[in-house]
């Protein structure tokens, strides 16, 4: 097992497009690392980077220490499930699993043994016979895990293994993949634009944008505290609410005024937030810290626009000018389309983020 | 609803075959009646309709025909495997795209595209002793100043100088044409497929033999037997470079018993009995390589 | 050890210019005949007799006149020798313009030749030098003068294109609709009819031929000729007009019908459009295939030949004059060619997708 170290890790296409800008990451050893981001955020091409796929143009790759950023493919030690599974059509089930090992050299009954176990470890023991034309999907997607299962190598990479298979099965199968990793202990970099995915599966999660790293940190991190405006629309759904505040400084208190209502800080929140001299600010609160509460304590009272039931809660969304805000409530009591609603923050979860920047302020050292 | 009404002139699960159906009628009228005509008379004495196996007797008495046979043997398998297996190294070179690769893959094209007597008009315009060949080997400096070098060859020229000469043509007219068809089947097959075999441990030439070739077999097979086929039909470049009756080939000997000596008696007979012979060859040929290389197993497994 | 990063760098360097250096050698190939059968449909007959030819036509010939012994004395300057060569000494105006004429591709009247002979006259023996232009096309025109049916040929060549065109464009393009649209019984086997009806030599087909067309009255017509190209071209439409529709989702034909058009009302309004860059590039390699083919038409015609067989015939005939045959090879070749640069992104396709 491997930690992964990527240096000033760079990948330009052409002379102008940067799909991949200078940037810096260490995989821990036998961490599960997930590399979330929308689509062209560079975060495939990253994962093809350290699969020696794609020419590294500026940069350094290590594996547990080793300088691989030129060594070609087969000599970097690491297995990869593809998006598109990526299994040799014409080879059975077995031959898929044991090819691998067959280009290590391998003894023979080591291989059989392997596949054997791989195969129990996947679930697909009975259709090692098979032709890759004769399975479905997800059957197609095992097979392709235990091929980069049986290789023993010091890196898994997966580049979204499980976007191609409906809904059902995808989740289902992040939790198997968990099981696995559990099971192998190897360090996996996994690569998605599911953020629900990232979340669910995920030691660490790198958020990425245009090529650069917005932020890395476990799933509570980037959720709970997203280092900008980015990762905080980006994670989490609904997403976070934005609100545009004029900063108002009396005194040592803290006032935050908005076309709507007017939230006067906590002292401790005031304190973080002292060094910071602009005057505009912006109020980041995900939907679950919208509350809804009695006129008497409201912050303001809107109409409620649209009201969609979940089952296990509901979500309601309602207009402030231009602006869609959405609130994730308890599906009771329930709250109609055009009720006039009184809504407040859970002060102590609201976080501030600077609109120049987009960057997060005010959090504690 | 009015629609519903309108629409169901006839009934829609009839409709595939309404619309298939003049291709086979077609098929039936100018294909296969006139195969089954020319079987029908190769049989049968030209002059009193008898049946008779005296065109084909005429036909393996002809002094031309092992020499045809032979020829048109020699040239299709030495040039079958030469134009594929130089195909193949060539499109495995180049098959990633390339600055210029478009306008390059149109190039290749052009001797495929052009017609059989505009490829003879370049080659016979070239290969005789004046012709451009000769001048620009000159110009080149490679030949000297006046010199000629005989490429079409003189009446004692060893056969094999002429044999080789026509393999190396066709593989200027074909080698291209089989090109962008194994390049268009690489580029077609999935990226992800042959970039596994890399990241689990293989080399080029291990994924090329184990995962590229095996992948690219019905491409393969659809390219060497759509050459064969046309390979055994040679004959309007050797007539055009050296005429007829010098270097004899099988479907030469259709057009010269057909066209040059059709006042001879026995010039029906032989045409159809050529004719039968070397559709029989051309079938039998394409249906042993396509059994041999597996594409009838290849139809069942899928 | 060498640094990775520069060997690396290295490697691909030297792929690159193999592969490149692969690209170039293959090009010049591929090129030079077609180069060279170009200048020499350019040449005049008296360079076309040269050895060795030269590499590049010309388009201005450059003369020189003076007093001969019997007349006139005509020299044209000579690109091999660097030197003004003596041609024709002559004093008929006549016999002078008839020689510019074929050999020199040059059109000039009698007295256009008169005047230069009157120059030479009142410069007293002098030399005179001068240069005339030569139309660039004068083989081309000269061919289809000389050629016994050049012209007719081209037209009926041309009508058995158009031909061939509707007759697999309407037969091929239905079944290939079918072929896209819907799975029926024998899908399969049709569509292997475009090997196996290649496994049957077109020679063998033309052979019985002759009698069955003889039969119906189009032996020696182009109508003939087009019905027997059409068996090759038609399976290979179906290919490429199947493939052009299933490029074309059905729901748009569904919307039409939910909006109340008739299934044929859908195909007409909706799918024919879209399909029509495909259809047309359909229509090109028909033309190709009937513009091209050459056996069939020697067996099938007899006083209504081809223009494949018109230069056929002058090819294997031809002694000398390889610039008038270069140029009716040349008018052969290029319109093939030119359909050939409109369809080459199909043609790519298609060949991707057609397996056995």
């Amino acid at each position: 097992m491997a930690e992964v170290q990527l240096i000033n890790l760079t990948k330009r296409f052409g002379r102008r497009v940067l799909a991949v800008d200078h940037i810096h990451l260490t995989v821990k050893d036998r961490e599960f690392l997930v590399l979330l981001g929308p689509s062209g955020c560079g975060k495939t091409t990253t994962l093809r980077m350290i699969a020696g796929l794609e020419e590294v143009s500026e940069g350094t790759i290590l594996i547990d220490g080793e300088d691989v950023t030129y060594l070609p493919p087969r000599a970097r030690n690491v297995s990869m499930v593809f998006q598109n599974y990526a299994v040799w059509p014409h080879m059975t089930v077995y031959e898929n699993i044991a090819y691998p090992l067959r280009l290590k050299k391998v003894p023979r009954d080591e291989i059989d043994r392997r596949v054997k176990e791989v195969a129990e470890l996947t679930k697909i023991a009975e259709l090692l016979d098979r032709y890759p034309s004769q399975l479905s999907g997800g059957q197609q997607q095992r097979v392709a895990l235990a091929r980069a299962i049986a290789v023993k190598p010091k890196v898994f990479l997966m580049d979204e293994p499980l976007s191609n298979l409906d809904a059902k099965l995808r989740v289902h199968m992040r939790t198997e993949l968990k099981a696995i990793h559990h099971q192998t202990q190897a360090t996996t970099i996994f690569v998605t634009h599911d953020q629900s995915e990232a979340m669910s599966m995920a030691d660490r999660i790198v958020v990425m944008r245009e090529g650069r790293i917005e932020q890395v940190g476990t799933p509570e991190e980037v959720y709970e505290k997203s280092a900008n405006m980015f990762v905080a629309s980006f994670i989490g759904l609904p997403p976070t609410n934005f609100f545009y505040t004029e900063v108002r400084r009396e005194n040592d208190a803290l006032k935050l005024v908005h076309p709507y209502f007017t939230l006067t800080l906590s002292p401790e929140q005031a304190a973080r937030l002292k060094d910071y001299t602009k005057s505009r600010l912006v109020l980041g609160v995900r939907p679950e810290n919208l509350l809804l509460t009695t006129e008497d304590q409201a912050l303001f009272s809107v109409e409620a626009m649209v009201v969609e039931p979940q089952g296990s809660h509901q979500i309601i969304a309602f207009q402030m000018d231009d602006q869609i805000v959405k609130i994730v409530a308890p599906a009771y009591p329930k709250v109609w389309p055009g009720e006039r609603i009184h809504v407040t923050f859970r002060p102590e979860r609201i976080r501030f983020f600077d609109p120049e920047t987009q960057q997060a302020v005010g959090d504690e050292a | 609803m009015m629609g519903t009404k309108r629409a169901r002139w006839f009934s829609p699960t009839l409709t595939p075959y309404l619309l298939v159906l003049p291709v086979l009628l077609y098929y039936a009228a100018f294909w296969l009646q006139p195969v089954v005509t020319v079987v029908i008379q190769s049989f049968r004495d030209p002059v009193t309709g008898a049946f008779t196996l005296n065109n084909f007797a005429l036909v393996l008495q002809d002094k031309d025909f092992w020499p045809a046979f032979w020829n048109t043997f020699i040239i299709v398998s030495i040039s079958v495997a030469l134009e594929f297996v130089v195909a193949l190294a060539l499109s495995l070179l180049i098959y990633r795209r390339f600055w210029g690769s478009g306008i390059f893959f149109f190039l290749m094209l052009i001797p495929m595209a052009l017609p059989p007597v505009a490829t003879g008009a370049i080659w016979k315009t070239g290969l005789t002793a004046h012709g451009w060949l000769n001048s620009l080997l000159i110009h080149l400096g490679v030949l000297a100043e006046g010199k000629k070098i005989y490429w079409l060859g003189t009446p004692r020229t060893p056969k094999w100088q002429l044999l080789t000469l026509i393999i190396l043509v066709d593989a200027w007219t074909v080698i291209p044409s089989v090109m962008v068809i194994l390049v268009a089947g690489l580029q077609n097959l999935p990226r992800e497929v042959i970039e596994a075999g890399y990241v689990f441990g293989g080399t080029y030439w291990r994924v090329l033999r184990d995962i590229i070739l095996p992948m690219l077999r019905p491409t393969i097979q659809t390219a060497v037997v759509l050459r064969l086929i046309s390979a055994i039909q040679i004959w309007l470049i050797i007539v055009l470079l050296f005429g007829f009756s010098r270097v004899p080939v099988l479907v030469e000997r259709i057009v010269y018993y057909h066209e040059e000596v059709r006042g001879l008696d026995i010039a029906p007979a032989m045409t159809t009995g050529y004719t039968v012979i070397v559709a029989f060859i051309v079938s039998a040929a394409a249906l042993l390589y396509l059994y041999l290389s597996g594409a009838f197993e290849g139809e069942k497994a899928s | 050890m060498m640094d990775p990063k520069i060997q690396y760098r290295l490697r691909k360097a030297a792929r690159q210019m193999l592969l490149y250096l692969v690209v170039l050698t293959i090009t010049l190939v591929i090129m030079t005949p077609v180069y060279f059968i170009t200048v020499l449909s350019f040449l005049t007959t008296r360079e076309a007799y040269e050895y060795p030819l030269p590499l590049y036509p010309t388009f201005t010939i450059r003369m020189k006149m003076e007093r001969g012994k019997r007349g006139y004395l005509l020299s044209v300057w000579d690109r091999n020798e660097q030197a003004y060569v003596s041609v024709l000494d002559t004093d008929d105006a006549d016999k002078m313009r008839v020689y510019m004429e074929t050999y020199l591709g040059l059109k000039p009247s009698n007295e256009q030749v008169t005047e230069v002979m009157q120059k030479v006259d009142a410069t007293g023996g002098q030399p005179v030098y001068f240069a005339w232009r030569r139309h660039i096309l004068s083989n081309y025109a000269t061919f289809f003068r000389v050629t016994r049916d050049a012209v007719p040929a081209l037209i009926r060549s041309l009508q058995i294109a158009a031909l061939t065109i509707a007759i697999s464009l309407s037969i091929g393009g239905a079944a290939g609709y079918a072929f896209a649209r819907y799975r029926f019984y024998g899908k399969n086997a049709l569509k292997f009819s475009v090997l196996f009806v290649r496994m049957f030599p077109g020679v063998a087909i033309a052979i019985p031929m002759v009698i069955i067309l003889a039969r119906i009255g189009l032996y020696d017509r182009p109508a003939g000729l087009s019905l027997l190209y059409s068996v090759g071209v038609i399976g290979m439409t179906v290919w490429i007009t199947a493939s052009i529709f299933m490029a074309i989702p059905v729901s748009l034909e569904e919307a039409a019908m939910v909006f109340g058009a008739t299934r044929l009302q859908a195909f007409l309004r909706i799918t024919l459009p879209l399909a029509f860059p495909g259809l047309a590039a359909a229509a090109m390699y028909a033309f190709i295939g009937a513009w091209n083919e050459t056996v069939a038409a020697i067996i099938l015609t007899e006083f209504n030949p081809t223009f494949s067989v018109v230069v056929y015939q002058t090819l294997l005939g031809a002694t000398g004059q390889v610039n008038l045959t270069a140029a009716g090879g040349m008018a052969m070749a290029l319109p093939a060619v030119v359909f050939t640069f409109f369809i080459r992104r199909y043609i790519h396709q298609m060949w991707g997708g057609v397996t056995v």
